[in-house]
């Protein structure tokens, strides 16, 4: 693939995972974020038969002006993933030598493809060689030392807010707005947790 | 065109959301459609925001759809049709026929088309039905042109005495991006904006009370002639509207580059080629002629992008221009600014102008694509409890000819299940399985499988065909109470709707339909419970007669996501036999513990289990069990 030209100051954010693990919510809520930052922006997701437990992906692009709301071949900024399958599956083509990767170091093979038997630590291997800036996470267990695995999306968006330029006010009024009342507090705990352990380099 | 500073009362909305907003600020009165991706989302949010005497419902199909919308626009109001690209073709026969009668109130239809079929079963060019009913159509490009487009599609229709087609795709219908217009209060309280409000127009030509015109609507040959002499000399002062309306206009930048492109693929080429200048197609047909030839003598090499068909190609063809486009760009799939950059090199854009420009168009390659991994595919499946899959299951152990439909239970066809043998139009399952029948060439009776919302949507119709026929085959309805695949929209077996009506309940039974076609073998099952399904199955496939089977247990993620409360695991001593992972179930995964010989895998059950018990059913051997 081939690097095409653009502007540069423009941040791409690829969200990749399962159908149905909070793809587009946590599109939703780094949208929200980047809009409130008062940038143009744009974002592309995908609905009907792939959320039924296929691999999709959302993405985000903002900066000073943005035309294609598809992230151009290995440009992505950050890449934020929720399965480590999947962040191998989507690496290779969205991410650059620059990209930061944040990924869930959990994995989800479907059981009925036994003709390839490509092991989660083959992956993570893989994934390692390949991208610099790599950051496979526990997210799955620092959720549930939070008390709900649910919220393991947004420790990984916790993460990824440290690199980029958006204030901690503005996201945590993003995932006010897009999870459910009850469980504001302890998504909010979950954002500040991820934040916090990657300055304690604790992962 | 370059919009850089965004006013306080800028949202982030989809090319959908902006659609409905710019059909509330139009006034529309009637809004309807069935649902289907990429256009689901459109009646919704409108249904959300829209003044109260606005009527914004499913209908059962695209073609009773568009009906109601000509109706309401010879009643003298706005009325919006929306649909996917292939619903467009089950209301093409309104659709061509209203192209001559013309309207009242402004008629627009959204076509909102799925290249790279994300989720369609083709990925056809609606476009070409603008030029086969010879009226005029819309493409947006982002956001802002949904709102300004769908808004001003209204008066368009009016003006030109025409029905409009806006066509999307799905990168536009399903990204996101700023519109910088007013929306109304009821929608400033949504997601993604920041305050303001609008009022809607009001057209003075409309409102007006009933009349007859019988020359206008009542299409026999004698009238019919007259209008379709009406409806090419309208052509004329369409293609004028697309040279002169400023919707089509030409961006010029290089004199040696130039770029004719129209939705999507603007910005893709945009973002490929800003050097480039532009003649963009906003009001896409009639294709402006004299845009065109203008753009072509002022720029040394133009070529075409578009994704899909090469259809602005050759309508620019049919002019006498040679052009090039489908040289360099697929005629398939989408596009993407990656296939936009390799296309714009093979046509020698980005080659030449990196080399000559000052500027330094950098072309780089990058060997990242070279490290791969081999991973699995990963398709979709049925969800975790889903209550088809127990029916797929039989049908695979059953092993009989399965007539399939679309909808999530297309899903049936995937392994592991492979249990269903087609899915090619909607409600297309009984009419197949009748033909396949009369063949006789399975030797065994066969199966039409469809969806409760397919089967209103026009399964009733080849079932009725079926029992004046006399045919013999069996005929399933997966009951699930809601239309699943398109995020679980209301339709006649649910009773409600987006409107106004929404609290009155006009809930239409599927076990009276089949009762009242005269079908008497009818069997209703609780597909969670995996033997009375298969037994039931059985005897229904024994009976030389029609019969019909339904089933009776909702989708586990529409209305609302359902977990039974149970959890079931596997119990030591599990042989890895591998029947239970034979359903696919999403729950049910491999792990890496080996059976007692030593010789397979043993599967266990994770946290996403919502309690369906099928697999419990399924496990002949008793080695799963609830977890107490």
């Amino acid at each position: 693939m081939v690097n095409t030209a653009c502007s540069n100051n423009n941040v791409n954010i690829l969200v990749c995972g399962i159908g149905g693990q909070g793809v587009v919510l946590a599109g939703k809520i780094i949208s929200r974020a980047a809009f409130e930052s008062g940038m143009d922006i744009k974002t592309s997701e995908v609905h009907g038969m792939s959320q039924r437990g296929g691999s999709v992906s959302t993405h985000i692009r903002y900066g000073e002006k943005i035309y294609s709301p598809i992230i151009p071949g290995n440009q992505a900024t950050i890449l934020l993933s929720f399965d480590i399958y999947e962040t191998a599956r989507f690496a290779p083509d969205f991410a650059g030598e620059e990209t930061v990767i944040i990924s869930s170091g959990c994995g989800k093979i479907p059981s009925w493809t036994p003709k390839c038997q490509t092991d989660i630590y083959t992956v993570s291997g893989f994934l390692e060689t390949n991208f610099k800036f790599l950051n496979l996470i526990n997210d799955k267990k620092i959720a549930r030392d939070l008390g709900n695995i649910k919220v393991s999306n947004i420790v990984l968006i916790g993460l990824l807010s440290v690199f980029t330029q958006i204030s901690e006010e503005i996201w945590i009024n993003a995932i006010k707005k897009n999870v459910p009342k009850k469980t504001v507090d302890i998504n909010i705990n979950a954002f500040l947790t991820g934040k916090k352990n990657y300055a304690n380099k604790i992962f | 065109m370059d919009k850089t500073n965004f006013g306080k009362h800028s949202s982030l909305l989809t090319g959908n959301e902006s659609i409905a907003l710019g059909a509330n600020a139009a006034g529309v009165n009637v809004a309807v459609g069935y649902p289907g991706t990429p256009s689901s989302e459109i009646l919704p949010f409108l249904a959300k925001i829209c003044k109260e005497d606005t009527a914004v419902n499913w209908s059962i199909n695209e073609k009773t759809a568009l009906e109601i919308a000509i109706g309401a626009s010879i009643g003298y109001k706005r009325s919006m049709f929306t649909t996917k690209h292939v619903g467009l073709n089950v209301a093409s026969d309104p659709l061509l026929t209203v192209a001559l009668t013309g309207v009242r109130g402004g008629l627009v239809i959204i076509t909102a088309d799925d290249p790279g079929m994300h989720s369609s079963q083709n990925e056809q060019d609606n476009r070409f039905y603008a030029k086969f009913a010879k009226i005029p159509m819309l493409e947006p490009s982002d956001g802002e042109e949904c709102f300004d487009f769908a808004k001003s599609a209204f008066d368009i229709s009016e003006k030109f005495d025409t029905p409009v087609i806006i066509r999307t795709t799905t990168r536009i219908s399903h990204s996101r991006s700023i519109l910088s217009a007013p929306v109304p209060i009821s929608a400033s309280s949504l997601d993604f904006n920041k305050g303001g409000s609008l009022t809607c127009a009001e057209n003075p030509h409309l409102n007006k009370p009933y009349k007859k015109d019988i020359e206008k609507f009542v299409m026999v040959p004698v009238y019919a002639r007259k209008r379709h002499k009406t409806t090419i000399e309208r052509l004329k002062y369409l293609i004028d509207f697309s040279n002169n309306s400023g919707m089509n206009e030409i961006e010029y930048r290089s004199r040696k580059f130039g770029i004719i492109t129209s939705g999507i693929s603007y910005q893709y080429a945009k973002e490929t080629a800003p050097f480039a200048s532009f003649l963009k197609l906003s009001f896409s047909y009639p294709v402006p002629d004299i845009l065109v030839k203008e753009f072509i003598k002022n720029v040394e090499t133009v070529v075409v992008i578009e994704e899909l068909e090469p259809f602005i190609q050759n309508e620019i063809a049919s002019m006498g221009i040679g052009i090039k486009g489908k040289e360099y760009f697929p005629r398939d799939g989408e596009l993407n600014p990656d296939i936009v950059f390799q296309g714009l090199v093979a046509a020698g854009f980005l080659y030449n102008f990196g080399k000559n420009s000052k500027s330094g168009t950098q072309i780089q390659t990058q060997s990242h694509s070279q490290n791969k991994i081999s991973i699995p595919p990963r398709l979709p499946v049925l969800c975790s409890g889903c209550p088809h899959t127990s029916v797929f299951y039989a049908l695979k152990k059953l092993k009989v000819p399965v007539m399939g439909d679309i909808g999530c239970y297309t899903l049936g066809a995937m392994p592991p299940l492979n249990a269903m043998d087609s899915c090619i139009s909607m409600g297309l399952a009984f009419g197949a399985a009748q033909g396949l029948s009369l063949t006789k060439s399975s030797g065994k009776k066969t199966v039409g499988i469809l969806g409760d919302s397919t089967f209103f949507h026009s399964g009733i119709t080849s079932l009725i065909d079926a029992k004046y026929n006399n045919s013999n085959f069996t005929a399933i309805i997966l009951d699930n109470a809601t239309t699943a695949m398109t995020g679980g929209q209301d339709h006649p077996g649910t009773g409600k709707n987006l409107s106004v009506s929404q609290s009155i309940s006009n809930k239409i039974d599927i076990k009276k339909i089949i009762e009242g076609i005269g079908i008497d073998e009818a069997y209703i099952i609780d597909p969670y419970d995996y033997i009375e399904t298969f037994n039931i199955l059985k005897k229904a496939l024994n009976s030389d007669n029609l019969n019909v089977v339904i089933t009776n247990r909702p989708c586990v993620l529409y209305p609302k996501k359902l977990d039974l409360g149970k959890k079931f695991k596997i119990v030591d001593g599990c042989n890895g036999c591998d029947l239970c992972v034979q359903t696919g179930c999403p729950s049910i995964l491999m792990s890496s513990a080996v059976n007692a010989s030593n010789d397979k895998r043993i599967p266990f059950i994770d946290d996403s289990c919502i309690g369906c018990s099928i697999c419990k059913d399924i496990c002949v051997f008793n080695f799963i069990e609830e977890v107490k």
